[in-house]
């Protein structure tokens, strides 16, 4: 700890920097999520109301596999594996159920009036988040406290242990669905569905199969976003989904939806906005806002951007109009 | 022309259409001479739900604006109420019912106004998305602004109505006054649809830049469709505080909003009749389940139960405790009514918007929209 002359003021750097690892923290798990809602929006121009579901059952999944593994009593070397297990799974819970519900929800609605599609979503939302809030009675879940402890300064910062592991996988995530994207196959056949639908039939891609990818795809960033969710918070319940899903699809908005970067931008521009922006307009005279308004502070930034600017403060080139 | 249809139009279609709303509701405003107790009061809440769903019905069946944030208006009016009558308000108004009906009415539908000023830009799914913020932005608001509210304690002993010596107090009251509310909001909810202003929001709904290139004024219909929307709401909310006396801000959660938009849709958008058989079914129907008649006529049943048991045993030996036992049989309404409604109510509106997006009894022009594919409308089609 150096000596400093001020100390309210050396409280005050560690206050922010506090604030700032919370943001990337927070702003992660929205990033992760927002990649979800924005390439869905890429290819059918819909927002895929239910995605939140899919980050909460993904973050079940884990806890799932956590318990069934051993739980409080894993231990050493075990910890890395289980957690690995756990974040595969999760992918594959999330990836899966996405995919079933595109099958069954989504792909018969594909030409349907502009509400059907939507309240197809909405109704596959409220089917997912009553369906574990009735498995569980409502009761909240708690994940295993296996994650070591500690933290580690980086020059100002504070930055716990599962913090870095929450950026940094988050961060590999990121980096390995933009490889898929840009550089194999499959990811220019997302990007050409996602261009034009139409020419890229004719071009011999197969549309269909690439919307379920880019739905697998998606869902897979939003069950690692469960997991680290899980091992972050700690606590788990049905209805988890719904605050981080509306948050990440203003993140997606806020990066301009539709683009990838715009998203994962998007995505730690709110997170900063809700723990940084907040702390900020808390040190305006006559405003106290307690923590319980960070919410609002997202809807407010959602509505904003809306009316000001739909097609988000990042995006490249205009798409259409909300 | 489908052949159901017609079989509809020729058996419904011998009693004059003038006649059958009349006919209809001196056999409601029967009910009570036949029914009793409980039954009475899951009716008043399908009243409740039947004016709610004609409210939210203005602005997505007739004007196409998906709004899932209802709870909001229907909150501002039970608020409304509860602060200005509740000896327990911050305020400390105490003020009449009467008095307050009508400005819970207008201060919802301001609420109406000012969700759809921001809003006007925004189409389907954005505006979907905005109006749910909106929904939890105001629970929010009562949970946490406890100087305006009371919070979460809540307000209780909220005013009554009473003409002169006469107070509105037993479910069969309250039943004849929701009835009353009923039908004037589906009154004038059907005259606004076939007025100007109702082929006006058609028009929005259909395409609005069309609408507007055809000198429909957007903002001024758009807003109006929330306004209404949102003054019945707030109509709805006066009604339910006034009847349950006691609002704490776990009253006003999105399931509010869930019911209501599902009661529209599955109903059939548009519709009236879709909106009563909406709630009798989806509103009427759970709390049916959760009466002790049905469970005692449920627990004749406790055979059925030991054999699904039996069958989930069998199955379950594959991996031993991994499936649940079923409950005793008399508890199955109560189970059935609690969330697994939900879980039915989504998986019914994805069902409804596969197999039969115009719902389960459409608007005429409803059904002819999503029967003609691209194909136009025929002339005189209209209802």
């Amino acid at each position: 700890m150096p000596l400093v002359d001020a100390p309210h003021l050396a409280l005050s750097v560690g206050f922010w920097s506090d604030q700032f690892v919370n943001g990337l923290t927070t702003g992660s798990l929205y990033a992760l999520i927002a990649l979800g809602y924005t390439m869905v929006y890429g290819v059918l121009k819909m927002i895929n109301f239910s995605h939140g579901e899919v980050f909460m059952l993904g973050s079940f999944a884990g806890y799932g596999i956590l318990t069934a593994m051993g739980g409080n009593d894993i231990s050493g070397v075990m910890v890395a594996v289980t957690i690995l297990v756990a974040l595969i799974g999760a992918m594959a819970v999330s990836a899966g159920t996405a995919a079933v519900v595109e099958r069954i929800a989504y792909r018969p609605l594909r030409n349907a009036p502009r509400l059907a599609p939507l309240i197809s979503a909405i109704g596959v939302s409220i089917f997912l988040q009553y369906l574990v809030l009735d498995q569980t009675d409502a009761r909240a879940k708690f994940y295993p406290d296996i994650f070591p402890r500690g933290d580690f300064a980086a020059g100002p910062f504070d930055i716990t242990y599962i913090q870095t592991f929450l950026i940094a996988s988050s961060l590999a995530m990121m980096v390995f669905l933009y490889v898929i994207i840009q550089r194999t196959r499959m990811g220019r056949a997302i990007r050409a569905v996602a261009e034009n639908p139409a020419n890229a039939s004719l071009m011999g891609v197969d549309v269909n199969r690439t919307i379920v990818m880019v739905f697998v795809l998606g869902a897979a960033m939003a069950g690692v976003a469960g997991v680290l969710h899980g091992l972050f918070f700690q606590t788990i319940r049905g209805s988890m989904g719904f605050l981080p899903g509306i948050k990440a699809f203003t993140a997606a908005v806020l990066g301009g939806i539709g683009s990838i970067p715009g998203a994962v931008a998007g995505g730690y521009a709110l997170g900063f906005a809700e723990t940084v922006g907040r702390e900020l307009l808390n040190e305006l005279p006559g405003v106290d806002l307690g923590n319980q308004w960070r919410d609002v502070i997202a809807f407010s930034l959602l509505v904003t951007i809306l009316v000001f600017r739909p097609t988000g403060i990042f995006a490249e080139r205009a798409t259409s109009r909300a | 022309m489908n052949p159901i249809r017609q079989l509809g139009d020729t058996t419904v279609g011998r009693l004059p259409a003038a006649a059958r709303w009349p006919l209809f509701l001196a056999l409601v405003a029967m009910l009570p001479f036949l029914l009793s107790g409980v039954w009475i009061q899951m009716l008043f809440f399908v009243g409740l739900f039947i004016v709610l769903g004609l409210g939210l019905n203005v602005v997505v069946g007739f004007a196409g604006l998906l709004d899932l944030g209802y709870v909001a208006f229907f909150a501002a009016g039970a608020y409304s109420l509860g602060i200005m009558t509740s000896p327990g308000s911050p305020f400390d108004l105490n003020m009449n019912f009467w008095l307050v009906l009508p400005l819970g009415v207008l201060i919802a539908a301001s609420f109406g106004v000012l969700l759809g000023l921001p809003v006007l830009p925004l189409r389907g799914d954005y505006l979907a998305i905005v109006t749910l913020g909106f929904g939890e932005i105001i629970r929010l608001f009562l949970v946490n602004r406890e100087d305006v509210t009371a919070g979460s304690q809540g307000l209780s002993a909220i005013a009554r109505p009473g003409i002169g010596s006469f107070r509105i107090e037993t479910f069969t009251h309250w039943f004849y006054f929701i009835l009353v509310a009923a039908v004037i909001v589906g009154f004038i909810a059907s005259r606004l649809r076939d007025s100007r202003i109702g082929r006006a929001w058609e028009a929005i709904r259909e395409d609005e830049d069309v609408a507007a290139a055809m000198g429909v004024n957007k903002v001024k219909y758009k807003l109006m469709a929330f306004a209404i929307g949102a003054s019945v709401g707030g109509l709805g909310g006066v009604l339910y505080a006034s009847f349950i006396g006691f609002i704490n801000p776990a009253a006003f959660s999105l399931q509010v909003s869930i019911d209501v938009i599902a009661v529209v849709i599955i109903g059939g958008m548009g519709s009236t009749p879709g909106v009563i058989l909406g709630s009798l079914v989806l509103v009427g129907f759970p709390r049916i389940l959760q009466f002790k008649a049905t469970a005692d006529f449920l627990s004749k049943f406790e055979w059925l139960r030991d054999g699904l048991n039996g069958i989930i045993a069998a199955a379950d030996t594959v991996v031993p405790g991994s499936i649940g036992r079923l409950p005793a049989a008399s508890e199955w309404g109560r189970e059935l009514s609690d969330d697994t409604r939900f879980i039915i109510f989504g998986a019914l509106l994805v069902a409804i918007m596969v197999l039969r997006p115009e719902g389960l009894v459409p608007s005429r022009r409803r059904q002819l929209e999503f029967e003609s594919d691209d194909q136009p409308v025929p002339a005189g089609g209209a209802a």
